[in-house]
């Protein structure tokens, strides 16, 4: 089957013409942010536009990564709200049960994501960031139960989640990946605690999660016991850089919110601030151009190692640049505090969009990671020793 | 139809990597020859009408090897000829130019006056006029051949930084127009200089990337290769941590690079401000490989000075970076 991408993008425009929430942004509380995403999920889900990545049974599923792009490109035209507190659920949890959970379990979990179940992601911990592999996290067999002890940190929205895609260490032995197995937690056990953390933006898009001696069953591991490595994998590898083309989209899409700071700010006749800003909007047609080149290349089959590295890092600096504009013109206006705005990146909330441009280049391995990735699988330096001990 | 990648394995055929600055006549006559002078021409005048992407691949591989094969003055010379709307002779002089005859447009703003039939000025930036017989001089209302053999015409070369090219003032001194070799007055060369200013603009960006690539390729296989502190320098994290950043800004600016040139509504100020972007990260690369490279980078002994004065000059053609950053912010403000 392959749909008519014309007429997908007629239907769609046509669609969020009627039915895109415009004020999205201004939720005021995190509350009613995260009910208006779980409302906007629901409209979107219905119309069969949620989970066009997920196979054809699914309503709205089996579209080809051309038509996906042509759904995000829509979104971010329609400036309709991004989709972030199901996010984990439909990508994240969906390609890890789609490829490496048992039937019985994808039966159980996938329509409860559909209906709007929402999942949280326990990868990171305090001394596993970039360093994943390092998790400490320890899970015990005790006969048809694991019971999990220890700490995970950098949850994206766990506070509001009701299932967790958990790593953790069931062995010492051998190398640190080996020892890894992968589990699918309900966050209601018992032992469960989650702990908002506050971010330097005010806001509480993350937690901690703390786990004492919280009892899951056997049942509930995808995998073996030991291939948590290979499992999280796909885990991560679910997005493919859909994400970064909507989100450098909707970039571009923002630019009038530079061109009306500077008007407001009588700095429209100076040349300096309008260089740049022709360097900046040169800046940003070209992440946006390159990460429709990488989608492309996506889906020609012709992605090379590193790819994704390149826009990551080209998106998140083009960011950093965009808000520090804001910044800079924006004078001691931008110092005021303003009540945060939920859901986006480029706001025109010039401190708030400048400190939450950093969540790109730390998050999702930071950018020093993704420059040892380019340097090393794409040019060929050398990698250093291993083996340092202090 | 000619596939692109065939092209580009052509022109890197003709423009080894490994021989940087192949000498000029020769490599001028190999040009001619292979017929990359039509590839943009229309088939009515024998050409092939491969589009903009096609010179764009042989200008981007010629790139690599810094040649002074004027392939691209020669190539808005021909294009200006061809669009003209007044010229008679259109297809004789388009017949000369590929068969090899050197009919270069300026690539610097002309700063001529006109005194009745006179002109006199300097119209900058002809690239290699010592090879040429005819120059297209572009000014703000005019367009029109001028043979370099006429009273009233000399050229002035003037010494580059950047050695793999030459770089010439034509200087009028009464020379008298000759109506019958106007391109186009006025308003038409307005239009005219709008229309080559897609072609120029594509020509220069690709000789920056060219250049960005072969000079980022360089610097890595020079920190693979030099040893300090009993380690390739390669191994370095700041060191891979440099060179990410320019792949990274090179892979952007190409990404923007082909959606500008394979766009057909891309207007002028479009190709202007991607080409200020290209320039401004040959620049970026070109430094960070002199700094990279140690001391050998500050010699003329190593050939990595030579791309670094190569993006410099590309950074001054048809309308240098803060010229097209301007122009694009005034646009995006409008």
């Amino acid at each position: 089957m392959s749909e008519n991408l014309d007429s997908l993008r007629a239907n769609l425009r046509e669609w969020l013409a009627a039915n895109a929430p415009q004020d999205w942004r201004d939720a005021g509380t995190h509350g009613a942010f995260v009910a208006s995403q779980r409302a906007w999920f629901a409209k979107l889900a219905g119309a069969g536009y949620a989970i066009p990545h997920w196979p054809a049974q699914w309503p709205g599923g089996g579209r080809t990564l051309a038509a996906q792009k042509v759904i995000y490109e829509e979104l971010a035209r329609a400036d309709a709200p991004r989709l972030l507190l199901s996010f984990v659920s439909t990508y994240h949890a969906f390609a890890t049960l789609h490829e490496c959970a048992s039937a019985e379990q994808q039966a159980r979990y996938l329509p409860r994501i559909l209906e709007g179940e929402i999942w949280c992601q326990g990868f990171s911990e305090p001394g596993a960031g970039s360093d994943l592999a390092a998790v400490r996290t320890k899970a015990v067999r005790h006969g048809d139960v694991y019971v999990v002890e220890g700490q995970k940190v950098w949850s994206t929205m766990a506070q509001h989640a009701d299932r967790c895609l958990l790593l953790v260490r069931t062995s010492a032995e051998g190398a640190k990946q080996a020892g890894l197995t992968y589990l699918l937690m309900d966050m209601k056990e018992p032992g469960v605690t989650v702990r908002p953390i506050h971010q330097i933006q005010g806001d509480e898009e993350f937690a901690e999660i703390f786990l004492d001696n919280v009892e899951i069953p056997v049942s509930e591991r995808v995998g073996e016991e030991g291939a948590g490595w290979a499992v999280a994998q796909a885990t991560l590898a679910s997005e493919r850089g859909l994400t970064l083309m909507e989100l450098a989209y909707r970039m571009r899409g923002s630019m009038f919110r530079l061109a009306d700071l500077i008007r407001a700010a009588g700095r429209a006749d100076d040349a300096g601030v309008i260089r740049d800003f022709g360097r900046l909007t040169a800046q940003v047609d070209a992440v946006c151009a390159l990460a429709d080149r990488f989608l492309q290349r996506r889906i020609a089959g012709e992605e090379a190692v590193g790819d994704a590295s390149i826009v990551k890092n080209a998106y998140s600096r083009c960011l950093r640049a965009w808000a520090d504009m804001g910044v800079r013109i924006g004078g001691i206006g931008a110092q005021h505090r303003h009540a945060i705005t939920f859901g986006d990146l480029t706001t025109g909330n010039w401190m708030a969009d400048f400190m939450n441009s950093y969540a790109w280049t730390i998050a999702g391995g930071s950018e020093e990671v993704q420059r040892n990735i380019i340097a090393e699988r794409m040019l060929g330096m050398a990698r250093e020793p291993k083996g340092w001990t202090a | 139809m000619i596939a692109l990648t065939e092209l580009a394995d052509a022109a890197r055929q003709v423009f080894p990597g490994d021989a940087l600055m192949p000498p000029r006549d020769a490599s001028w006559r190999q040009v001619a020859e292979l017929g990359w002078l039509v590839l943009d021409l229309p088939e009515e005048l024998g050409g092939l009408a491969l589009g903009r992407e096609a010179l764009a691949t042989v200008l981007l591989e010629m790139g690599k090897a810094l040649p002074a094969t004027p392939l691209a003055p020669a190539l808005l010379g021909l294009q200006a000829i061809v669009a003209s709307p007044d010229l008679t002779g259109r297809a004789e002089w388009a017949a000369r130019i590929c068969g090899g005859e050197y009919i270069p447009l300026n690539m610097l703003p002309a700063d001529v006056f006109r005194a009745g039939s006179r002109l006199s000025g300097t119209i900058a930036g002809v690239f290699e006029a010592d090879m040429a017989t005819h120059i297209v001089a572009g000014t703000a209302d005019l367009y029109a051949l001028i043979p370099l053999d006429a009273p009233g015409v000399g050229i002035t070369e003037h010494r580059l930084w950047d050695e793999s090219r030459r770089l010439f003032d034509v200087v009028l001194d009464g020379y008298i127009l000759l109506p019958e070799l106007v391109l186009a007055e006025g308003q038409a060369a307005w239009e005219l200089h709008d229309r080559l200013s897609l072609t120029a603009q594509t020509a220069v960006a690709a000789d920056c990337l060219g250049g960005a690539e072969a000079v980022l390729a360089m610097t890595t296989e020079y920190l693979a290769t030099r040893r300090q502190f009993d380690r390739p320098l390669a191994m370095f994290q700041a060191l891979k941590h440099r060179v990410a950043d320019m792949k990274i800004a090179l892979t952007a600016a190409e990404a923007l690079f082909w959606s500008r040139v394979s766009d057909p509504s891309a207007t002028p100020l479009h190709m202007g401000a991607m080409k200020a972007h290209c320039a401004q990260t040959f620049r970026d690369i070109a430094e960070d490989a002199i700094q990279l490279h140690g001391g050998i980078g500050l010699t003329e002994e190593h050939p990595c000075h030579r791309f670094f004065k190569r993006a410099f000059l590309n950074a001054q053609l048809c309308g240098a970076i803060e010229y097209w950053e301007e122009q694009a912010g005034r646009a995006a403000l409008a």
